[in-house]
């Protein structure tokens, strides 16, 4: 009897254990719908309102639809595409009546975005998972240099990852912008941008961006496969004083490639990335960056192209790969940098303005290049 | 110890005697000189005059000449002050009769720039950081053009190498032709080369019952109008292709990674092309990128090719069963985004097993791929 009390008394406790579990569930961590694809799950009409209506950390899935609408997220929570009915495509679209100004950049900037996070509270992540976010027929009044277009937007203070998702046709002349995430003044964040389709954008395709000393924003950019537009200039990975590492992205068409410029000595690593197909452009343009490594780089017009500072000690170039270019490396005249081990074939020109002193200029493996060092420094 | 001291003069001796013979380098242009080097001022010469196995050293310069390589060598370029590009170009003085007939595929008479051919003793043929340009060659009538042309029975490297413009051709110009036709077993090594403006860019095919190992690794194409890398036979072929970056080929014609041979193809990176690989009968096609292509991958037949850990995004149709064909090599771990159809001309069973994100419609039974 005793026995059985005991064994009674664990099962009462599991029993209120798993009551609690069940209460807590639907607040903490439901699963809601926009659309009607999922007959469990409770629904919203639209992207906005699931996102202003549902506690913080929840999951949204999204239906395969078209949504004209713009989106500001201001909770922690993951908004992810539904795959129904040999479909897997929710689209957040432009609404009729045009982008509204909804944000504006450290940069100084008046943003329309898409997809805006800010202001999150409490603070927490948000996370973004396979949904498209177009922005063809996209209007912005007023868009300038002063007034841009944004897929998806992560303004300071925020953080999250954004997956599988894709940006396109933010193309309005010179001022669209794929993903657009930056820090200010105030905490540390950390955004994840990994393994999106980027393409159709008419001025950066993945814009990080901290103008703090040291940086705040601790970056992921992993995986991404972007595709410029040449004629419009593009910079398909543009990365602006922010810390982390860009590895492993396919970067192909636009102007500049990766454009990268770390505060000095904030550690950003740029390595493993295919670069190729910018024929009037850089592939990767290189200020104060810790380490380039291991990328790939191929019909180029410029391989890496430097910039910055020339603080010492300025960055590391070594183990990449650079083919069919006219030029491999334009120096620039910057001073400290070290070039070393790297393999160059098939160039008009290897070293252009390299610096009288402090080159770096290491021992490289270079084949077919017409001439190795043109035009010198003063 | 003085019979011993007495030997030991007489090994040097000897070895004085025979070090300038064993030591001599093989040049062509004239930027290493000394009595160490042979001089030649034609690649042409320098193939024919130097002993088997010998390693000829190219200065940078233009070599306005149709070369024919019948003993293993190397053939390399080198540096010289603030040159490094030593070019194979045409030769506006020399006919453009063809040299050699293709045993197998287009079947017809090429124009090659530079031919390996009747390789006697056997043994490799190198090439290492040369250019052949194809600029103004145009062999006109039924000839096609090769930059480099491995005929049957060769085999070799290629390292480090630039091909480019070879445009023109009754079928087309290609930049690197390997072919075997012959008893023997060839084994060619095409790494780290760089390719561009062609209407093929790598092709290598055998004719059964011969065989052809071939390894076409870490090499770079671009605009190619046809497929950038071929390797094809029903049978024969064995090697792989892998860590090559294959693109900017948009408006070009079947895929840019086409593989009927055994093959592993592996690692490599395929954007901005109209159509990615067609792996008709590759051992199996693994952790490739595709990007921005109209297909990513295309079945043609009946294939038992598994697909794995690929990653395709930004296309019309991410894997397409042309014309119905099916598949029974298992495609799993493979993840698509943003793609308008993500299994074309499919009527099989739903295909499970993959990650899919932003895809239109996953599965269709029509032909909407470009």
């Amino acid at each position: 009897m005793k026995r059985t009390r005991l064994i009674s008394k664990h099962w009462m406790l599991f029993l209120s254990a798993v009551a609690m579990i069940a209460a807590a569930s639907p607040a903490q961590a439901a699963n809601y719908e926009v659309g009607s694809c999922i007959a469990s799950l409770p629904k919203f009409t639209t992207i906005q309102l699931a996102v202003n209506s549902v506690p913080p950390g929840s999951t949204i899935l999204v239906c395969p639809a078209t949504y004209y609408e713009q989106v500001t997220i201001s909770r922690p929570l993951t908004l992810r595409g539904a795959d129904v009915n040999n479909q897997d495509r929710p689209v957040i679209a432009a609404p009729p009546n045009g982008l509204a100004i909804n944000v504006t950049s450290i940069t100084g900037s008046n943003v329309a975005a898409q997809v805006l996070v800010q202001n999150v509270a409490p603070p927490g992540n948000v996370i973004l998972t396979g949904i498209t976010v177009d922005g063809s027929s996209a209007e912005v009044q007023g868009c300038s240099f002063s007034a841009e277009l944004a897929g998806i937007f992560y303004a300071s203070g925020t953080a999250g990852t954004i997956n599988e998702m894709t940006t396109r046709n933010q193309q309005l002349p010179s001022c669209g912008y794929g993903i657009w995430i930056e820090n200010g003044a105030g905490s540390n964040q950390s955004i994840t941008v990994e393994n999106n389709s980027v393409h159709d954008v008419s001025w950066r395709g993945i814009f990080a961006f901290s103008n703090q000393t040291p940086s705040t924003l601790a970056t992921t950019i992993k995986g991404n496969f972007v595709n410029g537009l040449v004629y419009n200039q593009t910079n398909d990975i543009d990365a602006q004083g922010i810390t982390g590492a860009i590895t492993g992205n396919v970067v192909t068409g636009g102007l500049v490639g990766i454009s990268s410029g770390a505060n000095p000595g904030t550690p950003l690593t740029i390595s493993g990335n295919d670069v190729a197909d910018i024929s009037i452009g850089v592939g990767i343009a290189i200020t104060d960056v810790t380490t380039v490594s291991s990328n790939k780089i191929s019909n180029v017009y410029t391989a890496f192209a430097f910039g910055g500072s020339g603080v010492s000690p300025g960055p590391t170039v070594t183990g990449n790969t650079a083919k069919n270019t006219t030029y491999v490396i334009g120096y620039n005249c910057t001073p400290n940098v070290t070039v070393k081990a790297n393999t160059f074939n098939d160039s008009e020109f290897g070293f252009d303005h390299v610096p009288a002193a402090n080159s770096g200029l290491g021992v490289n493996a270079i084949y077919n290049i017409d001439t190795v060092q043109t035009s010198t420094c003063p | 110890m003085s019979r011993n001291l007495a030997w030991f003069f007489s090994a040097v001796v000897m070895l004085a005697v025979s070090a300038p013979l064993q030591a001599l380098n093989y040049e062509v242009g004239g930027c290493k000189t000394g009595s160490s080097y042979v001089n030649f001022t034609t690649i042409s010469a320098a193939v024919t005059g130097v002993p088997a196995g010998a390693t000829i050293q190219i200065c940078p310069g233009v070599y306005p000449e149709q070369v024919t390589i019948t003993q293993p060598l190397t053939l390399k370029g080198i540096a010289s002050g603030n040159a490094n590009r030593a070019v194979i170009t045409f030769n506006p003085n020399g006919n453009l009769a063809p040299n050699v007939t293709s045993v197998l595929g287009l079947g017809s008479a090429f124009y090659a720039q530079v031919l390996v051919q009747n390789v006697n003793p056997a043994g490799s043929v190198n090439f290492v950081g040369i250019t052949v340009d194809g600029s103004g060659i145009n062999p006109g009538g039924s000839t096609n053009l090769a930059g480099i042309f491995y005929a049957s029975g060769t085999s070799g490297t290629i390292n480090e190498v630039t091909a480019r413009n070879q445009t023109a051709g009754y079928f087309g110009g290609f930049g690197i032709w390997v072919e075997n036709g012959s008893s023997t077993n060839d084994t060619l090594t095409i790494e780290n080369n760089s390719l561009h403006n062609q209407v093929g860019g790598i092709w290598a095919q055998v004719q059964p019952p011969s065989t052809l190992t071939t390894t076409v690794n870490g090499n770079f194409l671009s605009n190619i109008g046809g497929n950038e890398i071929l390797i094809a036979a029903n049978s024969g072929i064995s090697g792989g292709i892998s860590g090559n970056v294959v693109t900017s080929s948009p408006y070009g014609s079947g895929p840019a990674i086409f593989t009927q041979g055994a093959l592993v193809v592996s690692g490599n990176t395929v954007a901005d092309v109209s159509e990615g690989i067609g792996p008709f009968f590759a051992t199996s096609v693994k952790s490739n990128k595709l990007s921005n292509v109209g297909t990513g991958i295309q079945f043609q037949c009946c294939e038992a090719v598994p697909l794995a850990s690929n990653t395709i995004m930004n296309t019309v149709c991410a894997i397409d069963f042309y014309g119905g064909a099916s598949s029974s090599g298992p495609i799993s771990g493979n993840v698509i985004n943003d793609a308008q159809y993500g299994f074309a001309e499919w009527s099989g069973p739903t295909i499970t097993g993959n990650s899919l994100y932003n895809v239109d419609t996953i599965q269709t039974t029509s032909s909407p791929c470009p």
